[in-house]
């Protein structure tokens, strides 16, 4: 069984992507669970999500539509909840199969030292893909983005859209000036060990983890 | 203290509403980007470092001194930039309000280190011409103020590289209007870049992914 908050954390979540316009086909939404994860059913996209629309899974789960889910939170104790969305400018990063390198330093903190584009839509390649990063692409699809909670899950897609905004529009206005690997690096650590702890174990008590 | 109880509370009210409606508008994301207003010639109010807008509370807002940021009083540890806003401040007399933040359109250029043109009389009377930007630094660090400072002479905005924009005005409603009409100008620039590099006459989203693509795509 579901627990409400966690239900009412997904519903809300669900909410925001769809008013952000990061929603398309094929959205996921999904959180930890005491018995496995809860996620919004295949059938059923954000904008029309209710409590009804929720199914709860086993991490072990081969079901086709959410085994990589289940995947990434077995492989990542941390991660607490996954997103798939569609923001039109990270779809077009992914459509390009490019990798968003290093544009901002808000997305070296949050999504990582860069944002890949995998291989193919395979459990194994999107795993692969989040490795050491928050955040991965799926080629001609949208972006999978993963959090200690909903909120940070929530705000990294919004942080991969805008670094999307930056990569993309950079093409006309004469390309971007990249942040160096080592100063990236050590934005990296200092959010994920320090900036951000506290604020992200006090959003995890709200969502009902 | 040179200023009043009744002055603070009122103060730390705009301090607490100033980082929503950040995020109602669009302004940035998460925790970052903050806000400070001046309480007197010395002090200010700042935001503080590392928690979200909604939980935010008035009293928790420190005040800083504007001469020696390492001294801070009441409220939660202050905002590691809150350097940035203090070196505006002291540099600054007629400013009595800072934001930072990290907008979308604002970011694009940037992470580009472009200057912004003056794109309006508008953005003209507000901003006081085109918005340079600043040399990068990483956050809070001594570079990061001084190329601030640097890009803000005789302007009321400027870029920070690959990090966001600064605004400061003679109040609250001020910065944000100068914060808006920076993301505004900003975009309608990659509009007209876009027209330019594609020599089409209508701009799109379309138009800038399938030229991206065509220029990026593997």
């Amino acid at each position: 069984m579901i627990d409400d908050k966690i239900k009412e954390t997904v519903l809300s979540y669900a909410a925001k992507v769809v008013a952000e316009g990061m929603s398309g086909r094929g959205d996921r939404i999904a959180m930890r669970t005491k018995d496995g994860f809860c996620v919004n059913d295949a059938s059923v996209s954000l904008d029309a999500l209710t409590e009804e629309g929720l199914v709860e899974l086993p991490l072990t789960t081969e079901d086709k539509e959410y085994a990589v889910i289940g995947r990434l939170f077995s492989k990542r104790p941390e991660v607490h909840a996954v997103l798939y969305t569609h923001a039109p400018f990270v779809c077009a990063v992914a459509r390009a199969k490019a990798t968003i390198p290093a544009v901002l330093d808000d997305m070296t903190q949050i999504v990582g030292l860069n944002c890949k584009t995998c291989k193919s839509a395979t459990a194994d390649d999107l795993v692969n893909g989040l490795k050491k990063r928050n955040s991965v692409l799926v080629p001609s699809g949208g972006a999978l983005t993963v959090g200690r909670t909903m909120d940070e899950a929530y705000t990294c897609a919004l942080v991969l859209d805008k670094a999307s905004h930056a990569y993309v529009c950079g093409s006309v206005l004469g390309g971007n000036k990249l942040i160096n690997c080592i100063e990236a690096k050590l934005m990296n650590i200092v959010y994920q060990k320090k900036y951000s702890k506290v604020n992200q174990e006090n959003i995890s008590k709200r969502e009902g983890e | 203290m040179a200023w009043t109880k009744e002055e603070e509370l009122r103060l730390r009210k705009v301090i607490k509403d100033s980082g929503v409606n950040l995020l109602k508008e669009n302004l940035v994301q998460g925790t970052w980007g903050n806000t400070a207003v001046r309480l007197d010639e010395d002090h200010m109010l700042v935001t503080p470092t590392g928690l979200d807008y909604v939980a935010l509370q008035p009293e928790d807002m420190p005040v800083v001194q504007i001469s020696d940021t390492s001294v801070w009083s009441d409220g939660k540890k202050p905002t590691s930039e809150r350097k940035i806003h203090a070196a505006i401040m002291a540099d600054r007399p007629e400013i009595n309000a800072t934001i930072h933040s990290h907008p979308v359109w604002c970011s694009v250029l940037a992470s580009a280190r472009i200057e912004l043109p003056v794109m309006s009389d508008e953005m003209q009377k507000l901003v006081g011409g085109p918005a340079r930007v600043g040399a990068y630094g990483l956050p809070g660090t001594k570079k990061l103020k001084e190329g601030t400072v640097a890009a803000m002479k005789d302007r009321n905005a400027c870029f920070m590289a690959n990090h966001g924009v600064f605004c400061a005005g003679k109040d609250m409603d001020e910065a944000f209007e100068i914060i808006r009409i920076m993301e505004k100008s900003c975009r309608e620039y990659i509009k007209q870049c876009t027209l330019k590099m594609t020599g089409q006459l209508e701009y799109s989203d379309e138009l800038l992914f399938d030229y991206f693509v065509s220029k990026y795509g593997r």
